[in-house]
């Protein structure tokens, strides 16, 4: 049985739908985020989780309790705001003992657990200073402290990295993940941002528009995206309309405009309309004449440990994807051979309402 | 910190010596020892300063004074922080309404107050009614105390409470240990900006005040339609005085700025 369970739960104010009929478990122990783009309701689902918000229909149950209605002071939940909502007119150590007096802590007992709560963030030589006295990154972590302190059954942490500048967020995320562990608090994080929630989630929830469209392993909503919108949203993607032409046992033909491209057959017939999804790193450069399409370099951008670039061909403009190896990259206007495995090519349903830009794809 | 150029600096000494000279004045003319208010002098005295404390009817205007600056000052306070809270931050009917109420008193001027004040308190039966008076004040001061109030609140990170009650809080101790702190600079910018308005105030409290609490200021308008001597000056300067020394003592204890440009 799951510890955390959000059971069809809906919000709306007036006719419109914040979150719509989201269901999720979570397990004892688990970190768990909410993906998506600004407006897809996974704030509002956070904050319905923290009480702060009350779900107009569902259910919420924490550890068989049903909490729905609950008061959010009397959840015991500790929640990491995006501002870090700190107490600045407290110390460090004064915020982070706040909730241990609230919760009624033997005098006693507070010092050691405010003691242990910052050395675990390594902070434990701050605890005098006041907020206004600290860094961002400081702030975020005297902010965790005090939600852990409390040794709450869940972690709610919304947008925890995103003051943080890229270089500090990238240390703070394997941080978040290791104090994490440590502590053992199931933990659920609301997110923009598909690599601080692919690095560091046990799963991942992709919400869109209200719904939850997908929710898995962070590797296989990578590899196998359930929805055109997904393959979109995480990572970049080559998205190719076509239909299909010819289905036998093992493979299908599927014309990308009048190009034929085999792919792994699923249950698609013929005649089908359908999309298909190439990430970029899953294209092979190979030499002028060789693999499955001909191309020419149209650009070509150095991204450090790895070179974008983009192919123009039969099919408009691809992105691919190279380690950089050290050797010298392909010269723009040189022709190249584009070549994939079949079983790498993601099938989606349906034809795209309109055939992405790849250029706008590639952020 | 950016240095002010030549023509910078001079134009602003001359606006603080424009807004101090005036005072000085005063305080000087207060040391004189003529009888009438005259500059230059030939000499130091503290005789008006004497004469001062040998009228009664002045040192019992300035306790009334007093009292009724602290009274309408901290109860506009008690009355405004609900009311600018609930004003800023919730949505509801009659919401603007009470916003331009609470405001209206700004852009009424004293001499109508004053003269509706004292119909009313002839209605009510209330006429040299003490607390009255400072219900009459609580009127004209609380405008001040909501607009610092209305600054406070309005660039408070709600959050911040929310963190609070998530770690277990009840909605009082959220207010007494979170809200309240953190808009104090505007609490204690309004009650002392409210404090000085109703120690002032002299139109409106012409009109309502009886032989029993006359208010300082309007003593001094009373004395000063009879007669002009130093005396005037000498009481100016201790009002001058006490002011001066509750606000340093106030920046010292708090930061002027933190109260009157609201930093944390």
């Amino acid at each position: 049985m799951s510890f955390l369970e959000l059971q069809d739960i809906t919000k709306s104010y007036g006719t419109l739908n914040a979150v719509s009929d989201v269901t999720l478990s979570v397990e004892k122990g688990e970190f768990v985020s909410l993906l998506g783009p600004s407006g897809c309701g996974k704030t509002t689902t956070l904050q319905m989780i923290a009480g702060f918000v009350e779900p107009t229909s569902g259910t919420i149950r924490l550890d068989g309790r049903d909490i729905t209605h609950a008061k959010a002071n009397s959840r015991g939940l500790g929640i990491v705001f995006q501002s870090y909502a700190l107490f600045p007119h407290m110390t460090v150590f004064d915020n982070v003992c706040f909730g241990l007096e609230m919760q009624r802590v033997p005098k006693g007992e507070r010092r050691p657990r405010v003691e242990e709560a910052l050395e675990l963030v390594h902070l434990a030589a701050y605890a005098g200073r006041y907020p206004r006295e600290l860094s961002g990154g400081q702030r975020q972590r005297v902010a965790l402290a005090r939600a852990i302190v409390i040794r709450p059954p869940v972690l709610l942490l919304d947008e925890p990295l995103s003051n943080l500048d890229a270089k500090l967020r990238e240390a703070m995320q394997f941080e978040l993940r290791d104090i994490q562990r440590k502590v053992g608090t199931t933990t659920v994080m609301v997110t923009h941002d598909q690599a601080e929630a692919f690095s560091i989630s046990d799963r991942v929830v992709v919400m869109e528009s209200g719904r939850i469209t997908q929710i898995d392993q962070p590797y296989r909503i990578y590899e196998h995206p359930e929805t055109e919108f997904i393959s979109r949203f995480v990572g970049k993607t080559n998205l190719l309309p076509g239909t299909v032409q010819a289905v036998n046992d093992r493979a299908a033909t599927v014309s990308l405009g009048g190009v034929p491209v085999e792919i792994d057959a699923g249950a698609l017939v013929r005649g089908d309309t359908v999309t298909l999804c190439i990430r970029p790193e899953k294209l092979r450069l190979t030499g002028s004449g060789l693999g499955r399409l001909p191309g020419r370099v149209a650009e070509r951008y150095f991204l450090g440990s790895q070179w974008l670039y983009h192919i123009d061909g039969p099919l408009g403009t691809l992105m691919a994807v190279t380690p950089n190896d050290g050797s010298a990259p392909l010269d723009t206007g040189e022709p190249v051979g584009l070549d994939w495995t079949p079983s790498v090519v993601r099938v989606h349903r349906g034809r795209l309402a309109e055939a992405p830009d790849p250029t706008l794809e590639a952020h | 910190m950016t240095r002010n150029g030549p023509i910078a600096l001079i134009f602003h000494s001359l606006v603080v010596l424009f807004m101090l000279a005036p005072l000085a004045i005063v305080c000087l003319v207060a040391f004189t020892p003529e009888n009438t208010l005259s500059l230059p002098t030939r000499g130091l005295s503290l005789r008006w300063f004497e004469a001062v404390f040998r009228h009664p009817d002045f040192v019992q205007s300035f306790w009334n004074s007093l009292w009724l600056a602290l009274l309408s000052a901290t109860l506009a306070v008690v009355l405004a922080v609900p009311a600018a809270l609930a004003i800023t931050r919730w949505e509801f009917r009659g919401r603007g309404f009470l916003n331009a109420l609470f405001l209206s008193p700004l852009i009424i001027p004293h001499l109508v107050l004053g003269v509706a004040m004292l119909r009313l308190f002839a209605l009510v039966g209330a006429t040299g009614s003490f607390g009255w008076l400072v219900a009459a004040h609580i009127v004209i001061v609380t405008p001040y105390v909501m607009r610092l109030l209305i600054a406070a609140i309005t660039g408070f990170d709600r959050s911040v409470e929310q963190a609070a009650y998530s770690l277990g809080a009840s909605e009082a101790t959220v207010f007494r240990r979170v809200t309240l702190p953190m808009i104090l600079p505007g609490v204690t910018g309004g009650w002392l900006i409210a404090f000085i308005n109703s120690f002032d105030e002299l139109t409106m409290s012409i009109f309502i005040t009886s032989p029993s609490t006359v208010t300082l200021p309007v003593r001094m308008y009373m004395y000063a339609t009879e007669s002009i001597d130093p005396m005037m000056a000498a009481v100016s300067a201790i009002i001058v005085g006490i002011t001066a020394v509750a606000v340093l003592l106030l920046d010292r204890v708090y930061g002027l700025d933190r109260i009157l440009v609201g930093q944390h």
